[in-house]
């Protein structure tokens, strides 16, 4: 029968994975020859991520994109993936998240969130933008940091010897500017569209995390579809997020030569300085979530 | 009017509220300011801690709600007058009756809404195991926790069902002194001006 | 349609504009026929006020308290004196520079009325001024006060918003300045016009001495405009910095404020900032409901047939807003219309949604100066005694200036946006 689906993201318009949640809409519909359509709710319109999760889990809305960092603060299972130095490149997050063993994470979330996981989006590898000068792991030592507030940044940008400095997103710049934070870490298509580079000295590509998206549909809602329509749906969210996934992949480099555009040096962190972090950060999280192994294991081959 | 009716009772309960509510939006205010200043103090000396942005959102939503069932008692809030204040004296009354019965409407509804998304039923049904009641029923509300302060956030909400029962008494107190069931109580320890607006 | 009809209804009864929202959400859910909404109702609601942002407003509200308890009121308007008494005219020269060093301080409107017309109004009756007119214009030095930071309004409107609560109150300087220099113009030609009184002579060495006792009370102001403007906090934070300045020159310097006092300062803040915030929270979850329900999408479909291009659509918003201010407060009034509007204006038009917040706020401000329902003529009605009606006819010409200043906002972005970074 025909259905109106509900999509809610937290990401504005012109975000890229809104861009894919519209295209998702308009596939359906041609699809189905409009038996299926869908209304994206951008910006938060539905509330915050708690609240779309709820939303979710009573039915009221079907689907979501939530970050990662939304459903692993509920399951460390899925934080997992939030974890540093699983890949060390965008082009191989773009690889990981679509791999088998990324896919298998969602296996949890029926029973630990009420939703069912369809696939992963992607940002690009995270950098911290600073107003003091980087070269190194170790200058990040006393820094007050903008982060995102997830566990898992948490207790990787503290093993660096950062003091975590949670800011709500309309404010970042200013605390920037302001001198409130010495510097932040986000990714760089947010940070080219809020101009970052413009209250800092130096960006430090860390490639050590990624902030994924998830696209979940409510459970309740899941089992009242027929089983042909889970299967489309399934597989055009599949041919979305490829899209997504392929597109801002190949964005990068653009993005990276604005930033080398702009006046102020943008650096790698040494791959060798990496292995005591990495230790430092398994032994509090290799216990939470076992999956973690597995993930580096995966990751190393790509 | 006897003292035990359950007139007396509606009335002392909002009274007993009340100046609970009193005491809990000084203290949520001294408390919102002091966290506020000890982050100012701690980031400038290069030790932020962590959890007092989120502690200082949640003191402002409790003291949003505890302020609001305390308003509700006080018949403190912006409404439009522009039709009431032109009708006749009876009529007016009656407005008033009806405005006032829309609060203990709402106060009700609002029980009613916490207790479906709550379901303090189904959890006990559960056994007060909030895996349980969530593969049970999809509400995880339970197992929820916050993202700085790693409280369980239904600690938090707490502050809703609070205030859809205080406001109902309150609304309910209201009506019957609407209604001339009961004398017009002074609210005591409340020193406000009609003319401190909040624009 | 039911849930619209719903909401005037009950709001024409006289329920709280707060709970006509709430109520109006739960009509909708049960218009809907979607009973699974009810579980969400009330999360909503919570979601609404868990904002960072908010937590400015029982600051501000806090810092005009304290001020209030320590007579730095008073000095002010002594400053003023000292600064502009002697012209013809003065104390209506007064009455608006000393309104404008305290929208510095203040963030509300209503309250800056309260307090200054218990100050101005029988000193310019004193002098020879009409009641009407004193009453009226101390309105119009109020309405100085949501403009220039700090503002309760603002503060609202970059939450509706998500703009940096910061930009938004920087973002009011500017206007507030013109609005100020433009009403001083009119007053000179009024002055011209029915005679005005000049005050007291002072000599320079008074004038000096004045000045000299009274500019510690400046702290507040420069502290709070200071660090936001100078970036050495956010909003919130200079609220709380604020608050203790005007604790410690109340305590220190004018000598009037106690300790004693606080508990009640507290308590006043704490119920008038959760007045306005169970606002915000109801405007949460109708604005949810309607966002549900695709208001806003369909709202927007029937504006864009209507205007063209962003100017006609900024002068559309102009006439709504200053329609719907004279029937609504300020704050409802924003919470009413900003999720309805602001979208359209940047996705469509492509207006940058500070500007559009300056423009959206004064509009609503205004609205408090316009019948039937202008509440900040009804508060100087209140403690004057003066006709509120009367008090509208004899301003005219600064509504007019008003309406001149909302013009060019609407033309010329840069007048908001030119001291943000
Ligand atoms: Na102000
Ligand atoms: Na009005």
């Amino acid at each position: 029968q025909a259905k109106e689906f509900r999509l809610g993201l937290i990401t504005p318009n012109g975000h890229s994975w809104n861009k894919a949640a519209l295209k998702l809409g308009d596939d359906l519909k041609a699809a189905t020859n409009g038996r299926l359509t869908m209304t994206v709710f951008h910006s938060g319109q539905l509330g915050n991520e708690p609240a779309m999760m709820q939303q979710l889990q009573s039915g009221a809305l079907d689907m979501g994109f939530i970050q990662a960092a939304e459903l692993g603060s509920r399951v460390p299972h899925i934080a997992a993936i939030n974890a540093p130095y699983i890949v060390r490149s965008t082009p191989s997050v773009a690889k990981f998240v679509r791999h088998p063993a990324a896919i298998k994470l969602f296996e949890v979330l029926p029973q630990e969130t009420g939703t069912i996981g369809l696939g992963w989006g992607i940002t690009g590898m995270r950098a911290i933008f600073s107003s003091k000068d980087l070269t190194t792991l170790a200058d990040i030592k006393g820094m007050k940091l903008r982060i995102n507030p997830t566990p898992v940044y948490r207790d990787f940008y503290s093993s660096l010897g950062a003091a975590p400095t949670p800011i709500p997103t309309p404010q970042v710049f200013d605390a920037m500017a302001n001198g409130q934070v010495d510097g932040l870490e986000a990714d760089l298509e947010f940070s080219w569209n809020q101009r970052f580079d413009k209250v800092s000295k130096v960006i430090l590509q860390m490639n050590a995390v990624f902030m994924p998206m998830a696209a979940i549909v409510s459970g309740r809602v899941w089992q009242s579809l027929p089983a042909a329509d889970r299967e489309l749906i399934t597989k055009t969210v599949k041919s979305t997020l490829d899209t997504q996934i392929d597109e801002l992949a190949g964005n990068e480099p653009k993005l990276i030569e604005n930033f080398k555009n702009a006046p102020i040096p943008i650096r790698q962190v040494p791959a060798g300085d990496t292995e005591a972090v990495i230790a430092e950060f398994d032994k509090v999280w290799l216990p939470k979530a076992p999956v973690l192994a597995e993930l580096r294991k995966v990751g190393a081959t790509l | 009017m006897p003292a035990f009716s359950a007139r007396g009772i509606v009335v002392r309960a909002s009274s007993l509220l009340l100046a609970f509510e009193r005491i809990a939006l000084m203290g949520l205010m001294y408390l919102l300011t002091a966290l506020i200043l000890v982050n100012v103090v701690t980031r400038y000396s290069h030790f932020p801690i962590y959890w007092i942005d989120e502690s200082a959102v949640y003191c402002v939503v409790w003291l949003t709600f505890i302020g609001a069932s305390a308003m509700t008692r006080l018949r403190l809030d912006f409404a439009v007058t522009m039709m009431t204040e032109r009708l006749s004296a009876r009529h007016r009354k009656l407005a008033k009756i009806i405005a006032t019965g829309m609060v203990v409407v709402f106060g009700v509804a609002l029980v009613i809404t916490c207790f479906l998304w709550m379901d303090p039923i189904g959890l006990a049904r559960a056994g007060f195991d909030a895996r349980k009641l969530a593969a049970e029923t999809f509400n995880f509300l339970y197992t929820e926790r916050t993202q700085t302060l790693n409280w369980p956030t239904w600690v938090l909400y707490l502050t809703l069902p609070i205030f859809a029962v205080s406001m109902t008494i309150h609304g309910l107190a209201n009506l019957l002194e609407d209604l001339e069931l009961v004398p017009r109580t002074p609210l005591k320890g409340f020193q406000l001006s009609e003319l401190d607006g909040v624009n | 349609m039911i849930t619209s009809a719903a909401f005037i209804a009950i709001m024409l009864v006289g329920v709280p504009i707060g709970l006509c929202l709430c109520l109006a959400g739960l009509v909708f859910i049960i218009a809907s026929g979607n009973p699974v909404l009810f579980q969400s109702y009330p999360l909503q609601l919570f979601g609404g006020v868990d904002s960072y942002g908010l937590i400015a407003i029982p600051l501000f509200i806090l810092i005009g308290e304290i001020m209030n308890g320590g007579g730095i009121t008073r000095r002010i308007v002594d400053m003023a004196m000292a600064f502009v008494g002697s012209l013809k005219g003065g104390l209506a020269y007064v009455n608006i520079l000393a309104n404008m060093f305290i929208s510095s301080i203040l963030g509300s409107a209503t309250a800056q009325v309260a307090i200054m017309a218990q100050i101005m109004v029988p000193e310019m009756e004193k002098k020879g001024y009409d009641k009407t007119f004193a009453a009226g214009l101390t309105a119009y030095g109020g309405m100085l006060g949501p403009i220039i930071p700090p503002s309760v309004m603002f503060v609202v409107y970059s939450v509706l918003a998500q703009v940096s609560v910061s930009d938004m109150l920087i973002a009011g300087i500017v206007p507030g300045v013109i609005l100020t220099t433009m009403f001083c113009i009119a007053i000179a030609l009024m002055g011209y016009v029915y005679n005005y009184p000049k005050a007291d002579y002072q000599t320079p060495r008074q004038r000096l001495a004045t000045i000299l006792r009274t500019s510690p009370t400046l702290l507040i102001p420069i502290v709070i405009v200071g660090s936001i403007l100078g970036g050495l906090g956010n909003a919130t934070e200079s609220a709380a910095v604020g608050a203790v300045a005007a604790a410690l020159v109340g305590k220190f310097w004018t000598k009037e404020f106690r300790f004693s006092q606080l508990p009640q300062m507290m308590l006043r803040a704490g119920v008038y900032s959760a007045i306005v915030l169970f606002l915000v929270a109801a405007a949460a979850v109708f604005s949810w409901v309607l966002v549900f329900g695709k208001v806003p999408q369909e709202t927007a479909a029937w504006i864009q047939s209507v205007a063209k291009d962003p100017v006609s659509f900024m002068l559309l918003c102009n006439v709504i807003l200053l329609v719907i201010g004279t029937v609504i407060d300020g704050i409802p009034g924003l919470i009413m219309t900003v999720p309805i509007l602001l979208p359209v204006a940047t996705e469509i038009y492509h207006i940058d949604p500070r500007q559009f917040g300056v423009v959206v706020v004064i509009n609503l401000v205004l609205g408090l100066l316009s019948p039937p329902v202008g509440l900040c003529f009804f508060v100087a009605a209140a403690v004057t005694g003066a006709k509120p009606g009367k008090m509208f006819m004899v301003t005219l010409p600064l509504f007019g200036i008003s309406c001149i200043l909302l013009v060019l906002l609407s033309l010329y972005p840069s007048l908001s946006l030119v001291l943000i970074k």
